[in-house]
């Protein structure tokens, strides 16, 4: 629990969070935001874990998508509600 | 709350002015002050949680003092080279979404603390074995990241190393196997029966399908060592 916790807190404060949100409030279609933050979340685990697939943890590749697809909807919300264009 | 219709005007107004365009200040304007407040917010952020990396910090804690006395008989705590490694190096990661997962999961260590988990020497010794298996699994299932930010296999001359040492990690690179498999109790009292602690770790981990590259270790090297060591 205190692991999954702690995965989801790395993950919002990290780059599938901040750069979710980022591209999120680029677009005004919500499932494209979805998609771009679930890519940074793959493309993040991936880096750390040295592109090599054998160093790859379930869990953090689960949360982190999770985590991404989530920052870039509310990216696009942000993009829907604060700007008329 | 809700129901006070002064306070729920307050909040809408302020929801309806955070949302509205601005009528007075430039687009530039709003960027450089956003710029600028994001700079100080992040690193104001940044300094906190350096702050909670101190050895100052970690001792605040009267309970965490016996593990300082003992690491502070260690070779990490002064050595021939005048490098030192705290707390913090041994025990919080350096990348930054693995330091703020280990910073939310040590409010445990808080709970604890309040509860009085470990409050006297007694409490301490009893929970030693529980506490020291905790960071073993962590250091086994990083393959000891944080003992290799500062060592590494690559960067030793084995020449220069004791004999035993340099077959030892000859073998430790041929069958995967990582610092903590060996270096247990490197800066603190080891509880008694740490090697049978040991092997069920070992066993836990290699259980979760999830960590591919413990599978790739080789766990009859690394249960072989453990045996050749207590007998
Ligand atoms: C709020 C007081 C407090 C502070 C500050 C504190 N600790 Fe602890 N720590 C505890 C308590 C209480 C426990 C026992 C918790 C348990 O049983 O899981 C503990 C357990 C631990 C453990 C073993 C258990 C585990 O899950 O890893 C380690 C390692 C540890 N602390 C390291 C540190 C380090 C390093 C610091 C400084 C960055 C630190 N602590 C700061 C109170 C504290
Ligand atoms: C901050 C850097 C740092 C970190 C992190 C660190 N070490 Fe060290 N380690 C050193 C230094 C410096 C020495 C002493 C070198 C000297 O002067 O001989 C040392 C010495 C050692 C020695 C030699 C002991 C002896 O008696 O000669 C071992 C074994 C060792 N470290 C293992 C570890 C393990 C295992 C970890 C992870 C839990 C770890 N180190 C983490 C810096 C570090
Ligand atoms: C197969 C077991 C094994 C593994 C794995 C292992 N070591 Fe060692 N290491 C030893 C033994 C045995 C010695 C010599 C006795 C001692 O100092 O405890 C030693 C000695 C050392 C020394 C002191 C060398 C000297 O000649 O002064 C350092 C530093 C060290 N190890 C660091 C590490 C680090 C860092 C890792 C992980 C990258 C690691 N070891 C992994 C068994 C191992
Ligand atoms: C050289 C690396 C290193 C340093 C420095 C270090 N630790 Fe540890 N610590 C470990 C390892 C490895 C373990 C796992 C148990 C063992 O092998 O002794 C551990 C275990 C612990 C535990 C679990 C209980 C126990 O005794 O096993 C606590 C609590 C702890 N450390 C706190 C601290 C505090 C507080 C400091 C700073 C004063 C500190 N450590 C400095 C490597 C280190």
């Amino acid at each position: 629990m205190l692991e999954i916790f702690g995965t989801i807190g790395g993950n919002a404060l990290g780059l599938p969070g901040l750069l979710g949100v980022a591209l999120g409030m680029m677009t005004r279609h919500i499932w494209l935001a979805a998609l771009m933050g679930g890519l940074v979340g793959i493309v993040e685990t991936f880096l750390f874990a040295g592109w090599q697939f054998a160093n790859l943890e379930m869990l953090e590749l689960v949360v982190a998508i999770v985590v991404g697809v989530l920052a870039g909807c509310v990216g696009c919300v942000i993009r829907l509600k604060g700007a008329s264009v | 709350m809700a129901d006070r219709p002064d306070n729920r005007g307050m909040i809408r107004r302020f929801w309806d002015w955070f949302w509205g365009p601005t009528a007075v200040l430039s687009v530039g304007f709003t960027l450089i002050a956003g710029f600028l407040a994001g700079i100080f917010f992040w690193g104001g952020f940044h300094w906190s949680v350096e702050l909670t990396n101190t050895e100052e910090f970690c001792v605040s804690c009267h309970t965490m003092e016996t593990n300082l006395g003992e690491y502070r008989e260690t070779i990490h705590y002064n050595n021939h080279s005048g490098v030192r490694a705290i707390c913090s190096d041994c025990h919080v990661p350096h990348e930054w979404s693995h330091k703020i997962k280990a910073k939310i999961m040590a409010v445990k260590d808080v709970y604890h603390e309040m509860v009085g988990t470990i409050n006297t020497p007694e409490k301490y010794e009893e929970h030693r074995l529980q506490m020291a298996s905790a960071v073993w699994r962590k250091m086994k299932a990083s393959d000891s990241r944080e003992c290799r930010n500062c060592h590494n296999f690559d960067y030793m001359d084995f020449t220069l190393q004791e004999v035993r040492a340099a077959s030892e990690h000859q073998r430790a690179i041929d069958s995967d196997m990582t610092c903590i498999d060996c270096h247990q109790g490197i800066a603190h009292r080891l509880p008694p029966s740490y090697l049978e602690e040991y092997e069920k770790v070992l066993e836990a981990l290699s259980m979760t399908p999830s960590s591919r590259r413990l599978a790739a270790a080789d766990h009859e090297a690394t249960q072989f060592y453990l045996r050749s060591r207590s007998e």
